[in-house]
C-alpha cells in the first residue's frame, strides 16, 4: 500500500459526499416521479358505487393530497398551474420532506400501518430469499467457472459452459413454473414464507419449516443466477491464465492449485465484482418474477402492489430502500477492487 | 458438505414431524389470491377483509346465501309506525373472545363509532347516512333513530360489524390496526401475518353457530395456478377462486368438488358507453367529454347490442362457467333481478338494418360507416384495465363482431388508475370494458345511471334520464317490499331499453373442495361462498 493515507481518506469522502447527493436526487426524483402517474390514490383500485365522492374527498383529505404539490402546482397529473402564494411548508412536498428527515416514511394507504414496519417485514423476507440464492449462485457459478477454465477446452469445459449458458438463458418464470410443479409433487410447498401455525413450534423446527419453504425459490434464484457467474469467471480466469507470469509460476513447478490460489484467481475476480455488486444492490429490490410465483411475501411483490394502488408513502419508501442498498453496493464493491488489485486507487 | 448434511437432516426432521404431529383437531386449510387490506373494519375496502371480519364478528344481522336476512345478535326487533325508530332487544348472555359481556352498549359504541368518523369510506359514508342517534338501554336494547324512513334496514346493517367497547375506546380509531381483533363471531383471532396467511381458531362457546371444526386457516397464493395445484395436491382443502381454464381439470379429479355459482357480493363486467354531451358533462370536477357523437345515438348503440353474441363471450372468455347479462342488476340479486326483460336477440342482419335505417352509411367503402352527415367514421376507441384477465379475449371478440355492421375499434390496455381518470368524471374515452362489485342491495349499483352520479364519479356513461332518476328516489324510501320491487324492476326495463350499457355477463364464483377432507359445505344456494361464516360453521370432517 504505497497510497498515502491522507489521499484515501479523502478519496474516500468524496465517495460518502457523492453517495449523499445521488440519495438526495432520489429522494426528489421520488417523489415527483409517482405523481405524474395518471390515477387518484383515494380511488385507485376500488371499482364500487358505495364509495361516494364526499368519502373519497375525506380519504384525499386523510392522505394529505388536498394540499398543493408544491408552490404553483395544484397537482401534477393531470397539470394544475396553482398559486404561487400559499405557504411552501404547507405544500405535499415540504411535508414529505420535512417527514422524511424526522425519519417518518408515514402511513401506507393500502394497509393503513405505518410504511417502515411494512418495508422492514418485506425486506427481511427479501434479503433472506435473495441472500441465500446470491451465496449459493457465487459459491457454484466461481467453483464452476474456475473448474472449467483449469479444464479448458475439454469436453468437460464444454459441459459446464452449456449448462451455464442453458441455465442464464432459462426464463425465471418458466423455470419457477416448472419447478414449482416438479416440488409439489414432491411434498415441497407451493406458497409463502412458513406454514400457518409454526409461530407456536419450538425455534429449530421453525427455521426447518423457513428452509423448506425456501427451497424451491432459492434453487430457481441459483440456477438462473448461476450461469452468469460461471461464465463471467471462466472467461476472465482463462486470460487471466494466458499471462506471462503464469507461464513463470509454472516454470517455478507451482502445482495448478497453488497457481491459482496464489496468482490467478485474485485477478480474475474482478470483472465478477463488478457483477456480483450490482445483483447484490438490486436484492433489495427482490426477484419480482420469483416472488410472484411462489408466492413469497418479499419486497418485490409489494412494490408491484403499490404501484397497483398508488400508495405512495409505500413507493417512496421502497424506491429510497433500493436506492440506498445500490449505492452502498457500489461503494462496497470499490472498496473490494482496492484490496483485491492495489492498482485500482481510489481517485 | 457438512451444512449441506445438516440441511437435509432439519429436512428429513421436519417431514417427519409434519407426517406425525397433525394432532386430532380438524384444521381447515383454504387457499385465496388475496389478503386483508387492514383488519380495521373502518378503514377496509377489500372483499378479503370483510369475509375475515364475517367470521370473527357478529353484526345485527346475518345474510344468509339464499338472500335472506335472519336477527343474529339481536333476539326480536320493533319498529314505530313511521318506520323512524327501530328497537332491538339484544340476546343476553352473549360474550367477547376475551371473556367480556357484550351488551348493548357495545353495539351502540360501535354504531356511533361508525356514524362520527366521516373517515370510514364505506361504514360512514354509505352505511350511516340516516343515522340519526343510537342509544343503549337499560334492558339491554338499542334504540336505533332514522332520519328517514328506508326500505332496506337490514342491508344497511349486516357490514356494521358490532366492536367491543372496553377494547375500541382506547384506540385511535383511524391508525389502530386491530391484529388482535377481539370479536364475538364463531370464530377467533389466532394469528395474522399479512399478505401470508390468516389463523383462526373455533369459538365453541358461539351463541348461534359453534363451528364444528377446530381452526380455520386461509393462506395467500400470489399465483393463481400454485393455487389450483394446491387444491390438486391436498396442500389445501377449499379454494375460493380459479382461472376458469382450471376448471375442467378440476372437475376430473374425483376428490375435487367445483361450485359455481353467484357470488355473495354481486358483481358484474360491462360494456360502457360514453353518452355524455356538451350539455350534461361536468366539467366543474374535470369533465372532457371526448366520446363519439355516434355513442349518444340510441339506435347506434342498439345495433352493437344485436351485434353482440353474448353466448359466444361466455364460450369463449369464460369456458361457458357464467350467465348473459341484462342490465348492471345481476341475477345474483334474487328477487331484485328483473328476469322478465327479453335481450336483444344477437341479428346481425337487424343490426346493419338498424343503421342504414338511421342514416350510418358507409359512403367512402372502406368497410366502416360514417356518421349520417359524413363527417366522422363509426370508429370507436376501446379501453380496459391492464390487469383484467378476461377483457383482452372480450375486445378481440367485439372486434370482430361489431365489424360486421361496419364498426371498427381501436382497442388499448390502460393501468387501471389511469382507466380511472380517463372515466368518469373526465368521460375521456368512447367505450370501456370494466366492471362492479356491490352491496346485497340494489340501491347501490341502480345509483349508478342516475343524473346525480354524473359528476360524482359513479356514472360512467353520462346517462341522464329525470324519470329514472325520479323512480331511483322513490324506491330508497318506499317501505312496502313488493311496491319497491316493482319500481326495482321497472328501472330495470327503462335502463335496458335505452340501451345504457351491453351488460356480457354476471360473474360468477368459480370455487372447489377437497371432498376426501369436509363435507357439510353450504352448497345448492342461491349464492356461492365457500367461505362465508354460514357455510364455514357447518362443515364437519370427513369420517
Amino acid at each position: 500500500m504505497d497510497t498515502p493515507p491522507m489521499n484515501r481518506s479523502r478519496a474516500l469522502l468524496q465517495k460518502i459526499a457523492w453517495s449523499i447527493f445521488t440519495i438526495l436526487f432520489v429522494i426528489i426524483l421520488n417523489f415527483f416521479l409517482f405523481r405524474v402517474l395518471p390515477g387518484d390514490p383515494a380511488r385507485a383500485g376500488i371499482r364500487d358505487p358505495r364509495l361516494k365522492k364526499e368519502a373519497v374527498e375525506i380519504l384525499r383529505i386523510r392522505f394529505g393530497l388536498d394540499k398543493p404539490v408544491i408552490n404553483c402546482f395544484e397537482s401534477l397529473n393531470p397539470i394544475k398551474v396553482g398559486s404561487c402564494d400559499v405557504n411552501p411548508l404547507d405544500t405535499q412536498f415540504f411535508i414529505y420532506i420535512r417527514n422524511l428527515l424526522q425519519g417518518e416514511l408515514g402511513f401506507s394507504y393500502h394497509t393503513n400501518r405505518p410504511v417502515t414496519e411494512i418495508l422492514s417485514e418485506r425486506l427481511w423476507n427479501t434479503v433472506l430469499l435473495i441472500g441465500a440464492g446470491q451465496i449459493l449462485a457465487i459459491l457454484i457459478g466461481v467453483a464452476l467457472g474456475v473448474f472449467a477454465a483449469w479444464k479448458a477446452r475439454t469436453s468437460l469445459d464444454y459441459a459446464a459452459v452449456m449448462v451455464s449458458l442453458l441455465a442464464w438463458s432459462l426464463p425465471t418464470f418458466w423455470l419457477g413454473i416448472i419447478l414449482l410443479f416438479w416440488g409439489s409433487a414432491n411434498g415441497f410447498p407451493l406458497a409463502g414464507k412458513a406454514t400457518p401455525g409454526m409461530s407456536s413450534m419450538p425455534l429449530l423446527q421453525q427455521w426447518g419449516d423457513i428452509l423448506w419453504h425456501m427451497f424451491l425459490p432459492t434453487l430457481t434464484y441459483t440456477i438462473v443466477y448461476m450461469g452468469e457467474y460461471t461464465l463471467i469467471m471462466r472467461s476472465s480466469l482463462m486470460d487471466v491464465l494466458s499471462e506471462d507470469y503464469i507461464l513463470t509460476a509454472k516454470a517455478k513447478g507451482l502445482s495448478m492449485f497453488q497457481i491459482l490460489k496464489d496468482h490467478a484467481l485474485k485477478n480474475a475476480m474482478l470483472p465478477l465484482v463488478t457483477v456480483i455488486a450490482i445483483n447484490l444492490g438490486f436484492t433489495v429490490a427482490g426477484a419480482i418474477q420469483i416472488e410472484a410465483v411462489f408466492s413469497w411475501p418479499g419486497l418485490g411483490s409489494a412494490i408491484v402492489e403499490a404501484v397497483g394502488r398508488r400508495d405512495f408513502p409505500m413507493l417512496q419508501g421502497a424506491f429510497l430502500l433500493i436506492a440506498v442498498a445500490v449505492i452502498l453496493a457500489n461503494m462496497l464493491a470499490d472498496l473490494t477492487y482496492t484490496y483485491l488489485d492495489p492498482r485500482v486507487k481510489m481517485e | 458438505m457438512k451444512q449441506k448434511a445438516l440441511y437435509v437432516l432439519v429436512l428429513v426432521a421436519l417431514l417427519v414431524s409434519a407426517c406425525g404431529g397433525g394432532g386430532q383437531s380438524a384444521v381447515v386449510r383454504i387457499g385465496w389470491a388475496g389478503s386483508p387490506d387492514t383488519l380495521n373494519p373502518g378503514m377496509a375496502i377489500l372483499v378479503e377483509a370483510y369475509t375475515i371480519f364475517e367470521l370473527v364478528y357478529d353484526s345485527m344481522y346475518e345474510l344468509n346465501l339464499d338472500g335472506s336476512f335472519t336477527l343474529s345478535l339481536a333476539e326480536s326487533v320493533s319498529t314505530s309506525e313511521d318506520g323512524l325508530v327501530w328497537t332491538y332487544k339484544i340476546r343476553d348472555g352473549l360474550k367477547w373472545h376475551d371473556g367480556q359481556p357484550l351488551t348493548a352498549e357495545d353495539i351502540a359504541f360501535s354504531y356511533n363509532l361508525y356514524k362520527d368518523t366521516p373517515e370510514y369510506p364505506y361504514m360512514n359514508g354509505y352505511y350511516t347516512p340516516y343515522f340519526d342517534t343510537i342509544v343503549a338501554t337499560e334492558n339491554n336494547e338499542v334504540v336505533l333513530t332514522l332520519t328517514e324512513a328506508i326500505p332496506n334496514i337490514e342491508s344497511q346493517l349486516i357490514f356494521l360489524y358490532v366492536l367491543p367497547k372496553h377494547v375500541w375506546e382506547a384506540q385511535d380509531k383511524l391508525e389502530y390496526e386491530n391484529f388482535e381483533m377481539i370479536g364475538s363471531g364463531p370464530f377467533k383471532m389466532t394469528e395474522y401475518v399479512q399478505n401470508e396467511f390468516v389463523r383462526l381458531t373455533a369459538n365453541k362457546e358461539h351463541f348461534a353457530t359453534p363451528p364444528k371444526v377446530d381452526e380455520v386457516i386461509f393462506q395467500t397464493f400470489e399465483n393463481q395456478d400454485a393455487l389450483v395445484q394446491a387444491i390438486k395436491t391436498g396442500q389445501v382443502d377449499m379454494i375460493t377462486e380459479m382461472p376458469n381454464t382450471a376448471a375442467e381439470s378440476l372437475k376430473a379429479d374425483e376428490n375435487i368438488e367445483l361450485v359455481v355459482g353467484a357470488p355473495l357480493a354481486p358483481g358484474v363486467t360491462d360494456i360502457i358507453f360514453n353518452q355524455t354531451d356538451p350539455e350534461n358533462c361536468p366539467t366543474e370536477e374535470g369533465g372532457i367529454c371526448s366520446g363519439h357523437p355516434a355513442l349518444r345515438d340510441r339506435d347506434v348503440r342498439l345495433a352493437m347490442a344485436h351485434a353482440t353474441d353474448k353466448q359466444r363471450l361466455i364460450d369463449v372468455i369464460l369456458l361457458g362457467l357464467g350467465n348473459p347479462g341484462l342490465t348492471l342488476i345481476p341475477d345474483g340479486l334474487g328477487v331484485w333481478y328483473n328476469d322478465s326483460l327479453q335481450d336483444y336477440e344477437f341479428d346481425v342482419a337487424k343490426a346493419n338494418q338498424i343503421l342504414d335505417d338511421a342514416g350510418y352509411a358507409d359512403t367512402d367503402g372502406d368497410g366502416v360507416r360514417e356518421m349520417p352527415d359524413g363527417s366522422e367514421s363509426l370508429t370507436f376507441r376501446l379501453n380496459w384495465p391492464s390487469d383484467s384477465i378476461n377483457a383482452p379475449r372480450m375486445a378481440e371478440l367485439l372486434d370482430e363482431m361489431w365489424a360486421q355492421i361496419g364498426i371498427a375499434l381501436e382497442p388499448q390496455a390502460v393501468d387501471p388508475d389511469a382507466l380511472t381518470a380517463q372515466c368518469c368524471p373526465a368521460f375521456d374515452f368512447d367505450i370501456m370494458i370494466w366492471g362492479w362489485a356491490s352491496d346485497p342491495d340494489p340501491s347501490a349499483l341502480l345509483y349508478v345511471y342516475t343524473t346525480e352520479a354524473i359528476p360524482s364519479g359513479s356514472s360512467e356513461t353520462g346517462y341522464s334520464n329525470p324519470a329514472y332518476d325520479e323512480l331511483y328516489a322513490e324506491q330508497q324510501v318506499t317501505l312496502d317490499f313488493e311496491a319497491r320491487k316493482d319500481i326495482v324492476w321497472e328501472m330495470q326495463k327503462i335502463v335496458h331499453d335505452d340501451v345504457v350499457y351491453i351488460i356480457p355477463f354476471y360473474d360468477a364464483n368459480v370455487q372447489a373442495y377437497r371432498t376426501d377432507r369436509f363435507t357439510g359445505w353450504l352448497t345448492g344456494q342461491a349464492k356461492v361462498e365457500l367461505a362465508d361464516v354460514t357455510s364455514l360453521v357447518l362443515i364437519e370432517p370427513v369420517k
